[in-house]
């Protein structure tokens, strides 16, 4: 191949990649404008009626129920395009609560929520799906202990009929495999899985 | 024989008395509250708890123990009141046990704390924390619980047959092996 030729590819390389360029800016306009146009609405979140809670199973101890007492979290809902909306929640790990305190002490230290290093457990919603009236699948990101893997929520939703549609009361339910973040404490006397609920009440003021 | 050997020979020291004493009281404890727990207590951060003290109370049991046999070997221990070679035989044997199994719970108790996947730091009653010297591993813990089960049903058979001994000499007998435990026989 000559000089011409290669010459020839390069332009045409050039004219490619002004053509793509171009793409994503219209793409990148029309998405704007499409999040503009369906702007899912914020919701508050009832702090009296959220609870933020996880269940273990072991083997020779009696099932662990606790909750974490200090979170925040954000709420945004889109009835029109259910894939619009959006949550994320953070909780305090040291905010634990498993029923006493050096129970408590023993549950934050570093070989279970390693709240010292870590004190902050996430979740960030990238998907909402609606599967039927009342049910939704939200999938996101969670992170804990320092890793961040993808985690699914199944999410009962309820509106309060006597808030006249102000209200949304949401459940929702996911199992973590503790060891996918590095949590091995106890394996196999205590389960790799643990259930958590997220109950929660958002409301509106529109 | 001088006067203070005589009296060492039909008497139990201060010490070991009251050793016996606290030993029974903790024994005791550590039984009720380590079959309690397990059988009735279903709230996790109550067992955790009685746990805890479970695992001290142990601890100080097994340093009494030794500090027992310590003190008992420097001295002679009261002479047994004459009775059939039998009964001297169990009485013996019954003693022996209990010393053996006064090391016995807690070392096996140790060896669950320090071989289960659950392993729960040892905070003996919150002062210092108990060496944890090997690694998890739940064939032997399993082992370990067994032991440790089996020989506090051994433990209480035993103390029962203890107290039995002790009343009879009490009550049947009406000697002062009982009474010696408590304070320094009158001379007779």
């Amino acid at each position: 191949m000559g000089t011409t030729g290669a010459f020839q590819n390069i332009r045409v390389r050039f004219y490619l990649a002004q053509r793509l360029l171009a793409a994503i800016f219209v793409l990148a306009f029309i998405c704007a404008g499409a999040q503009a146009a369906t702007r899912a609405q914020s919701w508050r979140i009832d702090e009296a009626q959220t609870w933020i809670g996880f269940k273990i199973d072991a083997v020779g101890f009696p099932t662990t129920h606790g909750h974490f007492a200090h979170y925040s979290g954000q709420v945004l809902i889109d009835f029109d395009r259910p894939a619009k909306s959006f949550t994320t929640f953070t909780v305090d790990a040291a905010s634990v609560e498993v029923g006493s305190s050096s129970f408590n002490e023993f549950v934050k230290s570093a070989v279970l929520l390693d709240a010292e290093r870590f004190p902050t457990m996430s979740f960030a919603s990238t998907q909402v799906e609606k599967l039927d009236a009342h049910t939704a699948r939200v999938t996101g990101t969670l992170t804990m202990l320092g890793v961040s893997k993808p985690f699914t929520l199944t999410v009962n939703v309820e509106t309060d009929p006597s808030a006249k549609g102000r209200a949304v009361a949401f459940v929702a339910k996911g199992t973590i495999v503790r060891s996918d973040f590095g949590m091995k404490f106890g394996i196999p006397l205590i389960e790799d899985a643990l259930e958590i609920t997220v109950k929660t009440r958002a409301l509106t003021d529109e | 024989m001088n006067e203070a050997a005589a009296a060492a020979t039909i008497a139990w020291p201060l010490s070991l008395r009251l050793a016996h004493w606290l030993s029974a009281i903790l024994v005791l404890v550590a039984l009720g509250l380590g079959t309690a727990m397990v059988q009735f207590v279903h709230d996790p951060a109550a067992r955790f708890e009685l746990t805890q003290t479970h695992k001290s109370i142990g601890i100080i049991v097994l340093a009494l123990t030794v500090a027992r046999l310590c003190r008992r070997s420097l001295g002679r221990a009261p002479k047994a009141k004459p009775a059939t070679r039998s009964l001297r035989v169990a009485a013996k044997a019954t003693h022996i046990a209990l010393y053996a199994l006064l090391l016995l719970m807690p070392v096996s108790g140790w060896l669950m704390a320090t071989t289960t996947p659950v392993r729960v730091p040892t905070v003996v009653f919150g002062l210092f924390a108990l060496p944890y010297p090997l690694a998890p591993d739940l064939a032997i813990y399993g082992l370990a619980r067994a032991t440790h089960v089996a020989l506090a049903m051994l433990l209480a058979a035993l103390i029962v047959l203890h107290v039995a001994g002790a009343l009879m000499h009490a009550l049947v007998w009406r000697d002062q092996t009982l009474a010696r435990m408590w304070r320094k026989p009158m001379r007779r």
